[in-house]
């Protein structure tokens, strides 16, 4: 059973059934408890509906619409070139050359000199065993692996501590 | 006659916002006119900032919010499907960064249900007047009841009294049955009346 108060409540914000509304209408005509109740809970929803709202600072429009003016100041230039015209212009790019390169092969003819008959191709590697250039190439991979391992030792810290990165 | 910021002068931008419903002013926006949405804000300011004081319960803070809830509008505006009203949109959005600025603020581990989170503001209210007596209008009574309440009590309050939601509209923006809004509006009521009459009983004794 609902309290008084509810079914007041009801029927003041209008969600009763048109049977309800007919009944509580009596009740608050003919009860003492009803219309005293009634009476109070319309003054109160009276001054609700009437209460003054606040009002924000006199620049708060113009703090709105600077926010907004400088969101779009910070959008990177990336950002706001439209994508699908840079994938346009790549699409079109790739065509091109893909074209290019069938039309070539298909059109190269290599003259028979050029390829001799016994096709291995006959490269001489230079040789890296004779004493100076020996010792560049054994000083340049020791920087490489000096390097390689500087690298790995900053990459495993920025894992093991992300907050310092 | 003054020139605002944005080139409209104050009086056309006047007439522009009190003729343009709230959707031709968005698709005004979404076409470049800024001064458009400066309208729109103009239009919802009042209301959302009152939202947003009866979360944050700090001018400042309520400011704050107001200003995020519109940015965050303005950059979510081709969203708006317009289904709902605007303001309810509007609205909702309030009530998520009000919520979401609530519990960032809570760097204790109080609960903002906790009532005797809100014993401080009673007090400090009733200290600012003291022995101001011809200040207490009803509508002071109201107010200082309204800021006791529990952020949802005097939002859901709110929304329905001054921001012209129905109890679907409060339900939709606040992720709730209507029937569960309904019982909250009433428990509000209930709580508001409770502290209206407590706090005029300590006022009828301050003033003997």
């Amino acid at each position: 059973m609902n309290s008084i108060e509810e079914i007041l409540w009801n029927y003041i914000d209008g969600n009763c059934s048109p049977e309800e509304q007919r009944i509580v209408s009596t009740l608050i005509a003919e009860d003492e408890s009803y219309r005293l109740k009634y009476q109070e809970l319309v003054a109160l929803s009276n001054n609700l509906s009437e209460m003054e709202l606040d009002e924000p600072s006199m620049a708060f429009t113009y703090n709105v619409m600077e926010g907004i003016r400088a969101e779009h100041a910070l959008v990177p230039l990336k950002a706001r070139v439209n994508k699908r015209i840079i994938m346009g212009i790549a699409l079109f790019f790739s065509i091109t050359l893909l074209a290019l390169l069938v039309f070539i092969l298909l059109n190269v003819k290599l003259p028979a000199h050029i390829l001799p008959a016994n096709s291995s191709l006959n490269f001489k590697i230079p040789d890296i065993n004779s004493g100076k250039e020996k010792m560049i190439v054994q000083a340049f991979i020791f920087f490489d692996v000096v390097l390689g391992l500087y690298l790995l030792d900053g990459f495993l810290r920025r894992k093991a501590d992300p907050k310092q990165a | 006659m003054g020139v605002t910021q944005w080139g409209v002068t104050s009086s056309e931008s006047y007439r522009m916002q009190s003729k343009l419903s709230d959707i031709e002013l968005i698709q005004q926006t979404l076409a470049g006119n800024q001064a458009a949405y400066a309208d729109l804000v103009k239009r919802h300011q009042r209301f959302v900032f009152t939202l947003a004081m009866r979360f944050s319960k700090v001018r400042e803070d309520a400011e704050e919010i107001a200003q995020d809830c519109f940015i965050k509008a303005y950059r979510s505006l081709a969203s708006f499907q317009g289904q709902s009203k605007f303001s309810t949109w509007l609205y909702s959005i309030v009530y998520t960064t009000a919520m979401t600025f609530l519990r960032k603020k809570r760097v204790d581990t109080d609960s903002i249900d906790d009532e005797s989170t809100y014993i401080q503001i009673e007090n400090h209210a009733s200290a600012y007047d003291v022995n101001n007596a011809e200040n207490r209008s009803r509508s002071f009574y109201l107010d200082q009841a309204i800021a006791q309440l529990l952020p949802d009590d005097a939002a859901i309050i709110t929304l329905f009294y001054k921001g012209e939601q129905s109890l679907e509209e409060i339900g939709k923006m606040m992720n709730m049955e209507t029937n569960t809004v309904k019982v909250k509006l009433f428990r509000a009521r209930q709580r508001l009346r409770e502290k209206l009459e407590r706090n005029l009983k300590h006022e009828t004794k301050d003033l003997i």
